[in-house]
């Protein structure tokens, strides 16, 4: 069905806010990555240099570049894996008619609220080295957790930060999805014989799949760019280079040296490929198999 | 209406007009003159420097100075020139010493001594510091917080493993026994902390009288080549590697921290910022014992600790009289009643020789040893190029670059010469790139 306005000009107006909004914060920054990687730039100083694509080549041929994108790998794939079982495992339980259910949602919604950064000095404190509950916790039942001191134990850190902060935000959509699945179909299957677990396995999870394939890209997004704060206010990439994310190289090339912003450019250009690419693949893969309503 | 009433009405009219016309004059003349101070003065650091910034817009009515807290050294240098390409930058940025070689050929800034109009008297600043950012025996930035790194203990400690309080390490391997002992009679898991780690190896080089770069250490021009990995380097790094490894050291990331489990008496011994001083003595409930940091065995103290802190840069493309409200902030904050002010409230050093001299005779050294322990230390070796202190290009992330090899021997376990022959070649391609721009 068509609407049609009676006015022609009203629709642009209606939309030239969020155009100009996407114009200047997102397309014009991206154009300006585009023609800085090309460059090696001073940006104080105002000294440009065209350097063609020596930029991309350096970080093809940069060990720690190389430390970064595996790093990132393997935290990007711990934090969705764990936040969409978690989180889905959760809403399940909250859907459930029990007593207080509300009160339990609200809960479980509460850390999509907090900044990353926040999360962060949260857990840093609850698992400082030396001072923390949670350490100390860990230390009774005979774990040494230090993530000041170890490499596997500031991933896991930085693992368990970022999924618990992004819990509540999948917990929200996983809630929606499931009030969406019809009640008569579950309810039929059950009498047809099908316990939970298969009715679980069967209707529930592929009545989900739109929400697993959006919440699959928002993760995945989420753990690419947004783990910024939290890194920096924790493990500052590392112990050595442990934890030094993509995002994370890309900052300190990019804020914390005068001469870099051109290399800086190049990594989000990377950056930015390497997430499209996997939005496409999870995209066709996943949703080639989801039925829609 | 009568001609009369019409003329009063004229008259009544015409004055409005007039004082209408004039109070924009009046306006700008009684207007204080704004400027603004960006610092990275956190916690009772940033309370003092406040309360030092009240003290200067009352005693001063025309102007009004507004300090504000722009986050760490790094994000404040960051945001400082990031705000002078779009033109709107402070007028005064605290930058810390790494940040030195980075502002001097931004092209953002008027050195002091132009700013003072020739006013400045150099000579009346303690002369480590002075050396330290004086470039071609000139001043380029107002020395503001002063500080080096010290050896903080716990006396305690010392006393219950059977250790004499009164005899702190003095070398390494004196550390490393007495580090051993602490830990076989049980008093603590581990002995020693830092904080700053690439810092303290800078220290490490200038004590010893070591040279880190090419160029005179970066101070007769830009330098491109460091001497991380100098044999020198990798022996004070192996050593650290060796207290890691047997449970002395206690990694305790790359800033501050490292004080609280400190002052918690986790663990003996503290290196950090003499700066951290003022905070940690109102904390500890044990005897807080200070000292020189230890020497590597093998070699002499020969030069300075290094002064490391914050130093005041004044921003180019002001108006002359922000310029004049400048200077006369920065001969409040060099007076000797707000520099000793400035030195009880967090430990930095007094700035000013006036200041030290009426420190000395009201007997507040004598009162507090340990605030004295910084200040002879920095006077205790002799003044040559090396202990004045390294200045790079970029040296911000180039602190992180060695930071992340001194994490990777000590606590990963990489070989120290790799580690720091990494750090050398990222070290020397950051001031590759940066000298490209320059030249």
């Amino acid at each position: 069905m068509n609407t049609v306005f009676p006015n022609r000009i009203l629709p642009y107006l209606l939309l030239a806010p969020s155009v100009i909004l996407v114009l200047v914060f997102f397309i014009y920054p991206a154009a300006q990555s585009v023609e800085l990687s090309l460059y090696r730039v001073n940006r104080v100083r105002d000294v440009q240099v065209y350097v063609g694509l020596e930029n991309f080549e350096r970080l093809f041929h940069s060990d720690s570049y190389i430390n970064s994108l595996t790093v990132s790998a393997k935290f990007t794939v711990a934090v969705v894996v764990a936040a969409l079982t978690i989180s889905l495992a959760l809403a399940v339980g909250a859907s459930l008619p029990i007593r207080g259910f509300g009160v339990y949602r609200t809960l479980l919604i509460w850390t999509y609220a907090l900044s990353p950064a926040i999360a962060g000095v949260i857990w840093a404190l609850l698992t400082d080295p030396a001072i923390g509950v949670l350490t100390d916790l860990l230390k009774a039942i005979g774990v040494n957790f230090n993530w000041r001191q170890s490499p596997d134990d500031a991933l896991i850190f930085l693992v368990m930060a970022a999924t618990w902060k992004i819990l509540g935000y999948d917990i929200l959509f996983f809630l929606a999805g499931l009030k969406n699945i019809p009640h008569d179909v579950l309810e039929a299957a059950a009498l047809d014989g099908a316990n939970s677990w298969t009715r679980f396995w069967r209707m529930v999870l592929p009545l989900l799949r739109p929400t697993l394939l959006f919440l699959l890209i928002m993760n995945t997004l989420y753990a690419s760019f947004e783990t910024f704060g939290l890194i920096d206010i924790t493990t500052q990439g590392g112990p050595g280079r442990a934890t030094n994310l993509l995002i994370y190289e890309l900052y300190q090339d990019g804020f914390k040296s005068s001469s870099r912003i051109g290399l800086a450019s190049a990594q989000s250009l990377v950056l930015l490929a390497i997430v499209a690419t996997l939005t496409f693949i999870q995209y066709r893969f996943i949703s080639r198999r989801t039925f829609y309503q | 209406m009568s001609n009369k009433s019409r003329r009063i009405l004229f008259t009544l009219l015409s004055l409005t007009l007039l004082i209408a016309m004039a109070l924009p004059g009046l306006a700008t003349a009684q207007d204080p003159t704004q400027i603004t101070f960006w610092h990275a003065m956190s916690g009772s650091r940033g309370e003092v420097v406040q309360a030092i910034v009240d003290s200067f817009n009352e005693a001063n009515p025309d102007v009004n100075l507004v300090a504000e807290f722009t986050g760490s050294y790094a994000e404040t240098l960051t945001k400082a020139l990031t705000a002078y390409s779009a033109g709107e930058a402070p007028n005064i940025v605290q930058v810390y010493e790494v940040g030195t070689r980075t502002m001097l050929d931004s092209g953002a800034i008027v050195p002091v001594m132009e700013v003072s109009g020739g006013e400045l008297d150099q000579s009346q600043f303690v002369e480590p510091i002075l050396n330290y950012y004086a470039i071609d025996d000139e001043l380029r930035c107002m020395p503001f917080n002063s500080s080096t790194a010290m050896l903080y203990y716990n006396k305690d400690m010392f006393e219950a493993a059977g250790l004499d309080p009164e005899v702190p390490p003095a070398t390494f391997s004196e550390l490393y026994e007495m580090g051993q002992q602490i830990i076989e009679t049980g008093v603590a898991p581990n002995v020693i902390s830092f904080g700053w780690p690439a810092w303290i190896l800078e220290q490490m080089y200038a004590m010893h009288d070591q040279m880190l770069a090419n160029e005179d250490n970066g101070r007769g021009g830009l330098a491109t080549e460091t001497y991380w990995n100098s044999e020198f380097g990798v022996q004070v790094l192996t050593e650290w590697q060796k207290w890691a490894q047997d449970d002395i050291l206690f990694y305790g990331g790359r800033e501050y921290s490292a004080n609280d489990p400190f002052i918690a008496s986790e663990f003996a011994m503290l290196v950090q910022s003499t700066s951290s001083l003022g905070g940690i003595q109102r904390a500890v409930e044990f005897d807080l014992g200070t000292a020189f940091l230890p020497t590597l065995d093998g070699y002499e103290r020969n030069g300075n600790n290094v002064v490391g802190g914050g130093c005041l840069w004044t921003m180019a493309g002001k108006q002359d009289a922000e310029y004049d409200a400048v200077w006369r902030f920065f001969q409040h904050l060099s007076s000797v009643e707000q520099d000793i002010f400035w030195h009880k409230g967090t430990g930095y050093f007094p700035a000013t020789n006036a200041a030290v001299d009426a420190l000395e005779a009201e007997g507040w050294f004598e009162e507090n040893p340990n605030f004295r322990t910084a200040f002879d230390q920095i006077l205790a070796g002799n003044d040559t190029i090396a202990a004045r202190g390294v200045l790079l290009g970029d040296f911000v992330i180039i602190r992180d670059v060695v930071g992340a090899a001194i994490e990777d021997a000590v606590v990963n376990g990489v070989d120290p010469q790799q580690a720091l022959d990494v750090a050398t070649e990222e070290s020397n391609q950051i001031l590759e790139d940066y000298a490209s721009l320059i030249e």
